[in-house]
């Protein structure tokens, strides 16, 4: 390890173990409780039995990790490829600006997750019915993100650009791409943190496998350790989103404000 | 000589929920080939405004324009313009700001190494080549922005109020660096400004606007020679110019 590296890593460290500190004595004042106000197994367990309990139903939970994974990437990514192009039309047409626009508008104020049992009637227990719901989860704050982004464009940048007598898709790629970009990943990491939500939920609604259908059922059978398994690995998957996007987003826009490090 | 910018009866007229606003005009006026001009008046006079009905980037309500001898309609390109707001990019180096006009403009940046090398240096940029905007301080900004505004080497150069937000000290230091390079490839230069002694330093013909609605009342040449250094500045004629527009102004009831 270099030098600089060791000396980072002592002031990563100098400036975040109270973070940790704090972490730690969370879990074991939870380990602790369990035992002193004598909870029973069936209402909440101690960290340690949830850790041993769960390995136990580890290549479920594996199954279903992947399961729920699946359907909240598909969702994500279907969202961005739809939301981005439409939120490019939305901003250079006239047409959908007056249709299009108010009509999204309207509909992101529905609570998207009330359409979860409909699609679950119509579309049944399979994996489309969770794509659609985190693609609905995803889709608007993506949207709305990127008409806000292309829309934005400085008086001045898009004063410049007229007088190169440079082409209109030129001009996008080079000058509007790079300006909206910051400005869109607002919206993409948003819909990141939510996506999980309208995995889970759905699952919750109407299902066969998934962690939300594992929370569900262990929850029936009185095993709140198990739950909270299915929970941690749920927060994991949220988690593992939004660090892919932050990762994304750093490398595309490392020139940007809020990339640059101290 | 000729003429390289024509404006007859130029007026721009903005409606508003009181009725017409004029915003400028009606002006008539003639700017030679290798003039250094500048449009000189309090702010919301519609000198910007003329400015960019001159660019093609407004209409005029009223009247016509002719650069080089052709008449603007739309947004030219045969022009160079340096806004009020920075206009490079952060997303890209001061060397990938300044071939952003060349790429923009179908150019290869590779056939200007020379001249963006010999424009950087003429502003002291060298060695900034690969810094990103956000790493130069205002000055070293609108240096650059220079650069990027002069690269692809136009005849009409347009600056609405370039050193507007800089510090007086940098003001001066590219005043400078502004002159040089104009007096080196003599283009056509329109500036406006509103500060007096900025107008009077670099221009040989200054054109007075007075306030709401903007109107050219007055023209004065600068005659004094160039390069116009800080010495000139305690010359008798430099100081007797600027005595008599402050009168102009004072008479308008803006200073």
């Amino acid at each position: 390890m270099s030098e600089k590296a060791l000396k980072r890593l002592v002031r990563w460290i100098s400036e975040s173990w109270m973070m940790f500190a704090f972490f730690a004595c969370f879990f074991l004042l939870w380990e602790w409780s369990i035992d002193w106000f004598e909870v029973p197994k069936y209402i909440l367990n101690k960290p340690s039995e949830i850790i041993t309990n769960s390995a136990a139903d580890l290549p479920r939970l594996m199954q279903y990790t992947y399961i729920t994974g699946l359907e909240t990437v598909l969702g994500f990514l279907v969202a961005i490829s739809l939301a981005i192009p439409i939120g490019v039309a939305i901003t250079f047409s006239n047409i959908l600006r007056k249709t299009l626009y108010p009509f999204l508008v309207s509909v992101e104020m529905v609570p998207k997750i009330a359409f979860a049992p409909l699609f679950i009637s119509w579309l049944g227990f399979g994996l489309l019915p969770k794509v659609i719901i985190v693609f609905l989860v995803c889709f608007f704050p993506i949207v709305l993100n990127a008409i806000l982004a292309f829309g934005s464009l400085s008086q001045e940048l898009d004063r410049f650009s007229q007088i190169t007598g440079s082409s209109k898709i030129k001009i996008f790629l080079k000058i509007r791409i790079p300006f909206a970009l910051p400005q869109c990943f607002v919206g993409i990491k948003y819909a990141a943190i939510n996506a999980t939500v309208g995995a889970a939920i759905a699952e919750f609604i109407g299902s066969d496998q998934g962690l939300g259908f594992y929370i569900q059922i262990v929850t029936g059978n009185m095993r709140p350790d198990l739950a909270f398994a299915g929970i941690f690995l749920l927060t994991l998957l949220g988690l593992g989103l939004f660090g892919i996007v932050t990762l994304v987003e750093r490398l595309m826009i490392p020139w940007h404000i809020s990339q640059r490090r101290g | 000589m000729t003429t390289a910018i024509q404006i007859q009866g130029v007026s721009k007229v903005f409606s508003t929920d009181d009725g017409p606003l004029v915003a400028f005009g009606p002006a008539d006026l003639d700017i030679q080939e290798g003039e250094f001009v500048s449009l000189l008046g309090p702010s919301g006079c519609g000198k910007s405004t003329l400015l960019m009905m001159l660019a093609g980037l407004e209409k005029p309500s009223s009247g016509q324009i002719f650069l080089n001898q052709t008449p603007v309609h739309s947004p030219r390109n045969d022009i160079g313009v340096m806004f009020q707001e920075s206009t490079l990019v952060p997303w890209r180096t001061v060397l990938g700001n300044i071939e952003l006009q060349l790429e923009l403009r179908g150019e290869r940046s590779e056939n200007f190494r020379e001249q963006i090398d010999s424009l950087l240096n003429s502003v002291s940029l060298k060695g900034m080549e690969q810094r990103m905007p956000h790493e130069l301080s205002g000055g070293m900004q609108q240096r650059a922005a220079l650069c990027q505004a002069l690269i692809h080497q136009p005849q009409t150069l347009l600056l609405d109020e370039p050193l507007g937000k800089l510090d007086a000290m940098t003001r001066e230091n590219i005043r400078g660096d502004l002159q040089r390079l104009w007096l080196d490839k003599k283009p056509t230069v329109v500036m406006v400004t509103h500060s007096i002694e900025e107008a009077v330093q670099m221009s040989t013909r200054v054109y007075l606007i007075s306030p709401r609605p903007g109107k050219i009342d007055k023209v004065v040449d600068i005659e004094m020679d160039y390069p116009r250094n800080l010495a000139v500045k305690q010359d008798q004629r430099f100081i007797q110019y600027l005595a008599d527009i402050h009168s102009v102004f004072h008479s308008y009831g803006v200073l």
